[in-house]
């Protein structure tokens, strides 16, 4: 091995993305464990065949070299293990809220309240269509369109001559829109517009726990929706099969949908390998109340369908399943912890 | 109007018009008017060493709070590694514990190295660190983590070829995936 450091430019070489690939491969293989004496041959050679390869190799070897000081120490596994709790809990944090800084939630991860009291009888008086705690409603709305409403949501219509509009306030909605060439269907959060083309797509507004509005949430899974985030230029189409957040300063990034993403409507949970803690947070907004997951269990990966709109029947099904135990932590709050 | 001209738009400008607000904002949404200072200084001298074109304030302005918000983010996780690896440390006895200067050290590694794999999927990542950090074999990692060594060998080929593709070859604090992508119109 060469021993270049880290900064140092390559002159005027940008190995292919294939020689990436490879070198990648090679230095998964060569570290294994498990390489034959004749791989060391067969990576020389490689080496020799082109001077991407090298340059591709220098950079494998320049990332080596960031884990030098954790190689230097006698016992590099409390440090390890040390990185894993807080991506643990830094990537909850960065992925749940994005904004808000959890300042003194101790040992427990504190899931937003979204159900609060004070947001209920604030959209009970108000809201033209809303759904209770727990609840999943499927509605028409005036023009045709059908829609479902996900557990404490709200959502107003407006419609005139040229638009039919819908403001969602809080929770989760799923539209499916009726055909109107005439009169584009929009949904506006806080955050930004969705124009409907031609549709069947889910909304979410996510609200700190006082409920003010932090992010929306668009999974497209018919047609297409035009987004125009408030808080950027431009806008952008959001293809079926496509989801983004958008909102609290962050510009909107498309990802693929969670194929289960939709089983709200008819009231399941459906997890493949969600963290036991994101489980929680989508029970949580079923069922009020507090319900907190201990560290030590919360990036267990959960697996199979469970009952959201009975989310204490949820909760006895993974006690059942998983090395948990609920535990009751006051009249409406429950813990989930390690079962002894 | 071109790229070129856009481009051409020189950092004291950009400075005088976005660093203000750039900075208020980091401050509410930190809550500390050191750091805030800090990542404002940050989001600038990124964009002294790597210029981009934007087309119109407006424009900077999205880039910026984006950027801001990546920033907010990349401070958050070293914080929280820092008060992972201390609470560790105190856990430890005195006699095994690294020296002062190793303690920094390690810190410093295991900040880069989480900024590093930030996009990439938990798992692949733990595989990676356990494997190269702990220099342990594939065999010693899948049994750690409850998978084949077949698949440990993916998740290092994965994880290495997710840091080569880190554009530009990152070269300190921060990370690269924190350049937000503009929307197109």
């Amino acid at each position: 091995m060469s021993g270049l450091g880290p900064t140092l430019p390559a002159p005027g070489l940008d190995p292919s993305d294939a020689a990436l690939e490879q070198a990648a491969e090679w230095f998964a293989l060569l570290r294994s464990g498990e390489a034959a004496p004749a791989d060391q041959g067969r990576w020389q050679r490689w080496l020799a065949a082109a001077a991407e390869h090298r340059e591709a190799w220098r950079r494998v070897e320049a990332i080596g070299l960031r884990f030098g000081p954790l190689q230097g120490v006698a016992d590099p596994t409390p440090a390890v293990e040390a990185w894993r709790h807080a991506r643990r809990r830094g990537g909850r944090r960065s992925v749940l809220l994005g904004l808000v800084s959890l300042a003194g939630v101790g040992g427990l991860i504190a899931l937003a309240l979204q159900d609060s009291a004070w947001l209920q009888a604030r959209l009970a008086r108000s809201a033209d269509h809303r759904s209770a705690l727990g609840q999943v409603r499927e509605l028409r709305l005036a023009d045709g369109s059908q829609a479902w409403l996900a557990t404490s949501s709200a959502l107003d219509e407006d419609h005139d001559a040229h638009w039919r509009r819908v403001r969602l306030r809080a929770g989760e909605v799923l539209v499916r829109s009726a055909a109107d060439p005439l009169r584009p269907l929009v949904v506006d959060t806080p955050h930004g517009r969705l124009r409907a083309l031609g549709t069947r797509f889910t909304v979410r507004l996510e609200a700190s726990a006082d409920g003010t509005p932090l992010r929306s949430f668009v999974a497209v899974y018919e047609g297409a929706v035009e987004l125009r985030p408030r808080d950027a230029d431009g806008g952008l189409v959001v293809p079926a099969g496509r989801q983004a957040y958008f909102g609290g300063g962050r510009l909107p990034v498309l990802e693929p949908t969670d194929p289960a993403g939709e089983a709200w409507t008819r009231g399941l949970l459906i997890a493949q390998r969600l963290p036991l803690a994101e489980v929680a947070r989508q029970l949580q907004r079923y069922r009020g109340g507090g319900l907190a997951v201990a560290p030590e269990v919360a990036g267990l990966p959960v697996f199979g369908s469970y009952p959201l709109t009975e989310p204490d029947r949820a909760l006895a099904m993974l006690a059942s399943v998983m090395p948990i135990r609920v535990r009751r932590a006051g009249p409406e709050r429950v813990r989930i912890e390690a079962r002894p | 109007m071109s790229v070129e001209a856009v481009s051409s738009v020189p950092i004291q400008a950009l400075y005088r018009d976005h660093h203000g607000w750039l900075q208020d904002w980091l401050r509410r949404r930190l809550g500390d008017a050191g750091d805030a200072a800090d990542l404002a200084q940050d989001a600038f001298l990124r964009l002294l060493v790597t210029p981009r074109p934007f087309e119109g304030r407006g424009a900077a302005r999205a880039y910026l709070r984006a950027m801001g918000q990546g920033l907010c983010i990349d401070l958050w996780r070293r914080r929280e590694i820092e008060r992972a690896w201390l609470e560790t440390l105190a856990a430890q006895p005195e006699a095994v514990a690294p020296s002062a200067e190793q303690q920094a050290s390690v810190l410093q590694a295991l900040q880069e190295i989480d900024a590093m794999l930030a996009r990439l999927p938990t798992r692949a990542a733990t595989a990676f660190v356990m494997a190269v950090g702990c220099q342990m074999s594939d065999r010693e990692v899948a049994e750690a983590i409850g998978v084949s060594s077949r698949m440990v060998r993916k998740y290092v080929a994965q994880a290495m070829l997710h840091c080569l593709r880190l554009e530009p070859p990152p070269a300190g604090a921060g990370h690269p995936a924190a350049a937000p992508r503009l929307p197109a119109r």
